[in-house]
């Protein structure tokens, strides 16, 4: 879908320390409220895991090879987990219960399977994935929507639900393989990330950015080659969107994680890389080895004292210089 | 019954179900007291005199409706326009299903009742949950308005949407597919009931919606005309059924109300 501008987004999964304050200013700006409770516009799991929702890499959906809506698992809300609240007036200000105590027993949530990950140790291994609607230049929910209450922005490529026209038919749930759309029982319509377009509108990056203590996230536009989406994606290519064979073409990047020396038997450091290569080709596509390969050798450079403007974009000693928005 | 009709019953029985009933779609479902209406046959709109009061407008079990006429139509899958909807049609879900129906009038209101039979009683909208729902449309100009949500904004048509998460009935107004909207006035109110029977399958929804005759406002059905043309739809919450995947009658059928002076 065409879009004469598109705002872009890569995120750095090498510096991601999964703290989750990208989470906190979503749920706090957007979705602490109002139907919303359960739902993370913006959310950061364990990979590998299952994710949020449980095991959406599963669920369907997206375009098959033809180009073809697929059709996908409708989440539960016991797959997005139960949203529980603490007692704390009576645990801790009126004293009247001995215990603080949620008011629903937490069986799964957001992140449940945080820090598990893969391998044996001294093998084991996971990382962070944030995640985020991908505002995909094909995206799935606009397609499934049978009443045009889904669009594109013609001057930014936000993708947005028309609350007006939506009539929480859920296809758009369904058909986006990322799982992002989330359909509201309150208001029976369904809600997706807005990529902050009120602050995008101001000039100021999108929350989840904005707060990021680790500095993992770069905004601008695609076709600005002034920008660090253009420095990252086009001119060093080493930011990939996730799990393209979905078919959607996100506009969310991420330079993939690179990761120390196996161990053989003995102690010894192996020449493979503790995170496989082919589980991170099974989300990032087959470009990865390439990408491992170019940050490997811009790190070493600047680890010599030579110059590497890659690696002084990936740092971001200025937080401000990482978003672009003009 | 002597003990010998009886043997000769059962004989019958047993012959026609050897040879076999003509295939019915839902043969349980069948009511004799109803009339059978087909695409594009002409109903009789019945008058409540004004000396029947409503103790509730819209009692869907009120007994003024064991008194007036019940007709019954046939509801099949509607043929799916969008992508969204042909990917979750059932293909084997080709038999048709009844739909009881009653119209009528009073001095100030228009009544229409559904009933029919679903075994589950969907009615909670949540994130994977489907309500039940019914609805029913109007061509706002003639019976050459498109079945399919009408045909552009200039023959546009009325829809009275009962959905069973809320009581409440949607007055809604669409002129072509994906354009059904919203319209600012709601005049049109309506009540259900689940019939629960020890046999699911014998469970029933009774719905009732009504309007006032005069209304303001765009859009609105004008329930005065000699014939209104009408059909019906259904949709299923526990297989999921919603927007263009439901049950619609196969034609208009036309209300004739010019029995209700």
């Amino acid at each position: 879908m065409a879009v004469k501008r598109q705002l872009s987004m890569v995120l750095d999964l090498n510096k991601c320390i999964g703290c989750q304050t990208c989470t906190a200013a979503c749920k706090l700006m957007w979705t602490n409220r109002n139907g919303r409770e359960f739902m993370y516009w913006n959310n950061v799991e364990t990979q590998p895991g299952k994710g949020y929702p449980r095991d959406y890499q599963n669920m369907g959906g997206g375009f098959d090879e033809n180009g073809g809506l697929r059709l996908g698992r409708q989440p539960s809300q016991d797959d997005y987990g139960i949203p529980w609240e603490y007692n704390y007036e009576e645990a801790l200000m009126t004293g009247t219960d001995p215990w603080l105590r949620p008011n629903v027993k937490p069986t799964w949530g957001a992140n449940w399977d945080e820090d598990e990950g893969l391998g044996e140790y001294p093998n084991s291994y996971y990382f962070y994935l944030p995640r985020l609607c991908n505002h995909c230049a094909n995206p799935a929910c606009l397609a499934a929507c049978t009443r045009n209450a889904i669009y594109k922005r013609q001057e930014d490529g936000i993708v947005l639900v028309d609350q007006e026209r939506c009539r929480g038919y859920r296809y758009c749930v369904n058909a986006c393989p990322y799982k992002k759309v989330y359909f509201n029982e309150q208001i029976s319509k369904s809600e997706k990330c807005i990529f902050c377009y009120p602050r995008i509108e101001k000039g100021l990056p999108t929350a989840c950015a904005q707060q990021c203590v680790g500095r993992i996230r770069w905004i601008g536009y695609r076709d600005d080659e002034e920008g660090p989406i253009h420095l990252l994606v086009e001119k060093y290519k080493v930011a990939l969107p996730l799990h393209p064979e979905w078919g959607t073409q996100p506009n969310v990047f991420y330079v993939p994680p690179m990761s120390p020396s196996k161990y053989g038997p003995n102690g010894e450091a192996l020449d493979e890389s503790r995170i496989p290569l082919e589980y991170l080709e099974s989300l990032f596509g087959d470009r990865v080895g390439e990408v491992l390969a170019t940050l490997g050798a811009e790190r070493q450079a600047k680890a010599e004292g030579r110059d590497s403007e890659l690696m002084d974009t990936l740092i971001g000693y200025k937080h401000a210089e990482m978003f672009k928005l003009s | 019954m002597t003990i010998h009709s009886a043997f000769r019953h059962a004989c019958l029985l047993g012959l026609v179900m050897a040879f076999g009933l003509p295939v019915h779609a839902d043969h349980s479902e069948l009511n004799p007291n109803a009339m059978d209406v087909k695409p594009g046959d002409t109903v009789k709109v019945s008058r409540i005199p004004g000396t029947i009061y409503l103790r509730t407008q819209n009692d869907p079990d009120d007994l003024i409706w064991d008194r007036l006429p019940l007709y019954r139509i046939e509801l099949m899958p509607a043929p799916p326009v969008h992508t969204s909807v042909i990917l979750r049609m059932d293909p084997t879900a080709n038999t048709p299903k009844h739909l009881y129906f009653q119209v009528a009038r009073s001095d100030e209101r228009f009544y229409v009742r559904l009933r029919w039979k679903d075994a589950t009683e969907n009615r909670a909208t949540a994130v994977d949950r489907f309500r039940d729902g019914a609805a029913v449309q109007y061509a706002l100009k003639g019976s050459d308005t498109s079945l399919m949500m009408g045909t552009g904004p200039d023959n546009a048509v009325n829809i009275w949407y009962w959905r069973a998460d809320e009581e409440q009935a949607e007055n809604l107004a669409a002129g072509g597919f994906g354009s059904t909207t919203r319209l600012t006035e709601q005049p049109v109110s309506g009540a259900s009931a689940y019939i629960r029977e020890a046999i699911a399958q014998d469970s029933e929804w009774h719905v009732v919606m009504s309007r006032p005759l005069k209304v303001d406002g765009e859009h609105q059905v004008d329930l005065e005309r000699e014939a209104v043309p009408v059909m019906f739809a259904l949709w299923q919450g526990d297989t999921a059924q919603r927007d263009g995947d439901k049950r619609i009658s196969q034609n208009w059928i036309m209300l004739d109300t010019t029995t209700a002076p």
